[in-house]
């Protein structure tokens, strides 16, 4: 979501490209073809802005590729260009694709009223419309009215434009031929930008939205402001605004889906409305997803997407591919590193030149043999490779239980000690006792990232997080040091065993590789004329390979909320995306629980109350229990692959 | 670390130039000279080539660090304290003390200075190995002038203050710079009574090694191993008698098993405490310390005040200057860490040290040295005062209110705050992942630390008026705990406008060592108990715009050692006397805690409407 990332990148490249990008492209694209601007009418008459980059070469037709964005076809103007010569888009641009943009309804140029992640109707009646339906109209205009188009069409898009990718495929127009939703916006309540398992993701969300979600009253080529912070510290920021209704008072009410989002705290109709896999049924053209390991924002609709795919739609041709990316570093030109994790390769060229180029080739051009795209093709961090698979989760995961120990230890049997109850209280330490605790305070919540900084980091996925475990409010278990290299593929299953001394709370679960104490990378060498980068310490390096959170209330259910009843063990159990990651022999596999991940994740009051409305004084500390005895075992439940 | 200077001055000294000055201008003499107990200590002697100017002074150092390089033919790439110096003809003389390197007899750590030793009855200390040695020079160095100025950093700078206690007649000026003192209350082992770990660890490894005859090399440390996380390193290490373990120094290191053996304050300590001889003081004396020193801040304040007190008519000076250990003896000193001074501060602290020796060694004019010349940080200013602290600072008390606010107003005060501290995980004595002592944590942004649970803090308001406080702060505790000692750290921050948590000065009390460092006393479960103790002085301008903030917690690791919260002798202590314990600091009616800041300026620019 926080598109800023993807439209960061969109700018700064393109304003990079006009001084000094790849000039020989430059003037080839400028030589080879021109730019159109239309407006295309749906079937209720609302008009689409949209442009084109079209081949002059009128010897041959031409395959059309469409983004549909809420982010902008800029620059405005058929006498001013989007500069491509530095993104891989070039390379469909070098093979003669014709290169679309439309802002969606009620967005910049487009006329019409704009509904975030608009929801999807099944059988549409009359002038009824959605986004599906717009896409259907804007390529039955297109294959009409494009001069020489090969009569093929696909779609892309990356975030919140992958939400649209994804409502194209539903389109069911039968010249749509290859759809890719990258980082798709899918479930914001479940796992996307806004929500992880109904816990709030406040800071991505109102870094966007107090821009993004501002009103635009009449189509326009000219962006809202963002806000302005006047901070540099974001821990402190959150901390001292403090309840989530101190934010809304910032905006003034005048952004309208921020009070939807406060007006929905549960999973409820609207929410379950706006779940982008409702539409994912009888789904015609090819389909490739993709998406990011550490991909802040849409890893879960990239994966969760697929998977809808999968089985609603057994019999369209679709693919996954998942490589260890920051949202949208499939695209950009460097997949080599995220933060301090080496990927061995150029990860984002290898798929570009690989997957995403010969998919479109295939099935737009009609040209050449099937690439033989495999259903998932996926990179396990750790080890670095590249992996194909003929479904996602693999034949050979098989899901094995990893249990919580006494003393702080991990292991694939369940612990043995007596049952908490059976323990006397006040005789016992906690950890003889069968469990551990910690304080979890509403002041002083974990932080989601050593640093001090204002944007949320991209990095945060595979952070160090040492700085978590010397905390009293982290608890951390980790295995003896592995003997032999151990490979997950598949989602996660949290099930833990808690008591509080509140009414609730949020459980954050964190899959660590734990380094070697010795390891290192090896000397990265100094650019020319240059010192060498220093080097962050990653001998004991904890790499957060995943990490999710979990809003209590919902354990039970995400559309009816229930408090917990203080002292009482109570199981939590929430799924976790999923992740491909090889914990080398010699590492550890380490797990840490917390209650809070600020401000990434708001904070919960600890206190049974709608939390978007609830005051200040509701925050207060608890006393939150882990147990790992033999009656109350938590556990993560591992997709091994043997 | 106390190596951490001589390592510098070492690779200071390798600059071609500067040893082609010395070799150019100086002749080398190394020699035995014998003290009154027949034992021999090496000495390297440069006197200047040129007689001209002459007869000349001698200025020395006495080292335990290698007064090297050794060999004839072997020159020093620089001489003396500063660059500026070291241009002025001086007999300079470096000497081994007794014990180290390629001096003969046995090394003592801080040896104990002896009241009413008479020459003959062959009892010697570091007193009469300087007089022995200076009676030797002025007898047999030709074109001496019959004064001898002494100067040390860190332990040479002990040595420099061992000199004072009954100083031969001919040592005319005395420079004792970051002087190791007390290593019991303040400085490099323990500050009241908590145990520096992480330095001591790495420096006794090395400065601990056996030495069974002269060498001038020790050629290892005692063990070796590879830090790279050392708060992950100490944590696992466990109780500090584990560091006894065969992979560590496996008793083989004296001072280390002297540490540990004398865990309060007592006659081991006491007789290594100089400031009990600093009496009947002749020569001028010019003491220097950083306000960055993480070794022996303590020591310079203490030994300045010492001389003070106990030799009122002493001819004493103090120079306390922005500076990490040893910072001074730097050619550039412009900044350090965030802060930016805006002059390079060493040119004219060199002006200073220079004019000092030269005016008590060669009789030539100098700028008059005011008694204390102190940089001001925050505003960044030399000043000088006839007096240290000055007089006519008003002690102030800020007191720790509800809601974390801090304020010199204490009426209607009420309850306490708690947090629990935990030894499974104490709190970093400075963010990131670390293997050696960073010496930026003493002004290290403290936000990561405000963050944790187990951390209290306080603030004023915004500030309409710039604050300068200049004198000694106390910290006035009411807590009570659920265990039986604790640690408490006392830290006092300068909040920028952008939120910056700069670390202006912190310290470590032992809490049962509250009512004497002798005998400790455990704390009583629940009860509140009062704990005052001094956090040295500062000089230091809060600007308008700033806040001051307090924060208060019961570990800093591993900088300290762990209190394992539970009343017992932490170097024999197990893992399993290691306990969580609740502690509560009181700010009610009848326990108002807080910090009491010594402020210059009156209308200090809080509470103004």
């Amino acid at each position: 979501m926080r598109k800023t990332a993807f439209l960061f990148h969109f700018f700064v490249l393109c304003s990079l490209a006009y001084g000094q990008g790849n000039g020989q492209d430059s003037s080839w694209i400028r030589d080879n073809y021109y730019k159109m601007e239309r407006y295309i009418p749906m079937r209720d008459g609302v008009k689409l802005f949209t442009s084109f980059y079209i081949p002059k070469d009128t010897t041959a037709r031409h395959p059309i590729l469409l983004q549909r964005t809420p982010y902008s076809c800029a620059p405005y103007g058929e006498d001013k260009w989007r500069s491509f010569a530095e993104r891989y888009i070039r390379y469909y641009l070098r093979e003669g694709y014709i290169v679309v943009t439309q802002d969606v309804r009620g967005r910049w140029m487009s006329e019409g009223q704009f509904v975030d992640v608009r929801p999807f109707i099944r059988n549409k009646t009359g002038k009824e419309v959605d986004e599906a339906s717009d896409t259907y109209d804007a390529i039955d205009w297109m294959i009409k009215n494009v001069p020489y188009n090969n009569g093929r069409v696909g779609v892309f898009g990356g975030s919140y434009p992958g939400f649209y990718a994804a409502m194209a495929a539903a389109s069911g127009h039968p010249a749509l031929k290859a759809v890719s939703p990258q980082a798709p916006v899918t479930d914001w309540f479940m796992g996307d930008d806004f929500h992880h398992n109904g816990a709030f993701f406040q800071m991505d969300g109102w870094a966007f939205y107090s821009s993004f979600g501002k009103p635009r009253p009449q189509p326009t080529t000219v962006g809202p402001k963002g806000f302005d912070f006047h901070s540099q510290d974001n821990y402190q920021w959150y901390l001292q605004t403090g309840a989530l209704k101190n934010i809304m008072k910032l905006t003034g009410d005048s952004i309208a889906f921020w009070k939807d989002l406060y007006a929905h705290p549960n999973r409820d109709a609207w929410w379950q409305a706006r779940n982008a896999r409702v539409a994912m049924y009888n789904i015609q053209p090819a389909v490739l997803v993709v998406g990011g390991l550490f991909d802040a924002e849409d890893c879960f609709g990239a994966w969760n997407l697929f998977k809808a795919i999968r089985a609603q739609s057994p019999a369209t041709n679709s693919h996954l591919v998942m490589g260890p990316w920051y949202h949208g570093e499939w695209a950009s030109n460097d997949g080599t590193h995220l933060g301090n994790i080496q990927f061995g390769s150029n990860t984002a060229f290898w798929y570009q030149n690989n997957i995403e180029i010969p998919f479109f080739n295939y099935y737009l051009k009609g040209e050449g043999a099937d690439p033989q795209t495999a259903v998932a093709t996926i990179f396990f961090s750790g080890e670095n490779k590249w992996k194909k698979f003929a479904r996602w989760p693999p034949a050979e995961e098989k899901e094995q239980a990893l249990y919580l120990q006494p003393g702080g230890g991990l292991a694939w049997e369940k612990p043995s000690g007596a049952s908490a109850r059976q323990a006397s209280a006040g005789q016992a330490s906690a950890g003889q006792a069968g469990y551990d605790e910690y304080i979890s305070d509403p002041a002083h919540p974990v932080p989601y990232t050593e640093d001090v900084h204002f944007n949320r980091t991209r990095e945060y996925m595979t952070d160090d997080q040492r700085f978590a475990s010397r905390r009293t409010d982290v608890l951390s278990y980790q295995t003896p040091v592995l003997t032999e290299d151990l490979t997950l593929g598949g989602p996660l299953t949290a099930d833990l065993k808690v008591s509080l001394s509140g009414e609730d709370a949020d459980f954050v679960v964190k899959l660590i590789d734990v380094f070697p104490d010795d390891f290192t990378y090896g000397s990265t060498p100094a650019a020319a004329g240059h010192a060498p980068p220093r080097s962050y310490p990653m001998g004991g390096y904890q790499m957060l390979v995943r990490g999710e959170v979990m809003r209590g209330r919902f354990r039970e259910s995400f559309e009816k909320p229930v408090p917990f009843k203080p002292g009482r063990i109570e199981t939590v159990r929430f799924s976790i995306p999923d992740v491909a990651h090889t914990f080398r022999k010699g590492h550890r596999l380490m797990v840490q629980v917390q209650s809070s991940w600020f401000p990434l994740v708001d904070r919960n009051p600890q206190k049974f109350v709608n939390i978007y409305t609830c005051d200040d004084s509701d925050f207060q500390k608890e006393t939150i229990r882990l147990y790992h005895d033999s009656e109350h075992p938590s556990q993560l439940i591992l997709p091994v692959i043997k | 670390m106390r190596n951490l200077i001589y390592l510098f001055l070492l690779a200071g000294s390798l600059t071609g130039n500067a040893q082609n000055f010395v070799k150019d201008n100086y002749i080398k003499r190394e020699v035995y000279i014998p003290m009154r107990d027949g034992v021999r200590l090496f000495t390297s002697i440069y006197i200047p080539k040129d007689p001209s100017h002459g007869p000349y002074p001698f200025l020395m150092e006495r080292t335990p660090y290698g007064a090297g390089p050794y060999g004839d033919s072997v020159y020093r790439g620089g001489l003396g304290p500063n660059a500026t110096l070291s241009r002025e003809p001086f007999i300079f003389v470096y000497q081994d003390v007794r014990g180290r390197y390629m001096s003969e007899g046995s090394f003592q750590e801080m040896t104990p200075h002896k009241e009413g030793k008479k020459p003959g009855d062959g009892q010697t200390d570091e007193s009469s190995d300087t007089w022995d040695t200076i009676d030797w020079l002025l007898k047999n160095i030709q074109g001496n002038n019959g004064r001898v100025g002494i100067w040390g950093i860190s332990y040479p700078g002990f040595y420099a203050s061992a000199s004072l206690p009954d100083a031969h007649p001919a040592i005319k000026a005395v420079s004792p710079q970051a002087p190791v003192t007390d290593e019991f209350i303040g400085d490099d082992a323990n500050h009241n009574g908590a145990f520096f770990l992480l330095d001591n660890f790495d420096f006794d490894n090395f400065f601990d090694v056996e030495r069974p005859t002269p060498v001038t090399d020790y050629g290892h440390n005692i063990f070796s191993a590879d830090i790279r996380d050392a708060y992950q390193f100490f944590l696992d290490l466990g109780p500090i008698k584990n560091t006894n373990k065969p992979e560590y120094f496996s008793n083989k290191g004296k001072i280390w098993n002297e540490y540990l053996g004398h865990s309060t304050y007592d006659a081991y300590w006491q007789a290594r405490n100089i400031r009990t001889h600093l009496q009947h003081i002749r020569p001028a004396v010019l003491v220097v310390g950083g306000w960055f020193d993480a070794e022996d801040m303590f020591g310079a304040l203490r030994t300045y005040e010492a001389i003070e007190k106990q030799t009122p008519h002493n001819d004493n000076h103090l120079i306390m200057g922005p500076w990490t250990h040893g910072g001074w003896s730097a050619g550039n000193w412009p900044r350090y860490g965030v802060l930016d001074f805006g002059q390079n501060v060493n040119e004219y602290y060199h002006q200073l040290e220079t004019g000092f020796f030269n005016h008590y060694l060669k009789d030539s004019a100098c700028p008059v040295l005011s008694e204390a010349t102190v940089f001001e940080t925050g505003s960044n200013q030399w000043r000088h005062y006839d007096a240290w602290p000055p007089a006519g600072a008003h002690p102030t008390k800020f007191y720790f209110r509800e809601k974390g606010k801090l304020s010199t107003e204490g009426k209607m005060a009420t309850g306490f705050d708690e947090y629990v501290s935990d030894p499974a995980h104490p709190v970093p004595y400075i963010d990131g992942v670390r293997g050696g002592r960073d010496n930026q944590y003493m002004v290290a942004d403290q936000r990561f630390a405000v963050q944790r649970p187990d951390v209290l803090s306080w603030q004023t308001d915004t500030l309409r008026k710039d604050l300068t406080v200049t004198g000694r702060l106390r910290a006035d505790i009411f807590l009570s705990s659920t265990g039986t000692d604790a640690d408490l750290v006392v830290k006092l921050i300068d909040v920028l406008p952008d939120g910056y948590q700069r670390l202006v000065r912190a310290e470590v009390f032992r809490c049962k060592f509250r009512n004497s460092f002798v005998k400790p006393e455990p704390l009583i479960p629940g009860k509140i108990t009062e704990v005052a103790y001094d956090l040295n002085e500062i000089a230091h301008t809060f600007k308008q715009g700033h806040r001051i903030m307090v924060q208060v917690q019961s570990s800093w690791f591993p900088l300290v050692d762990l209190n394992p919260q539970t009343f017992v002798n932490i170097p024999t202590c197990s893992a399993t006397d290691f306990q969580k314990a609740t502690i509560r600091i009181y700010h009610d009616a009848s326990h108002l805690s807080g910090i009491v800041l010594p402020i210059v300026n009156a209308g200090i620019g809080l509470h103004e409407k």
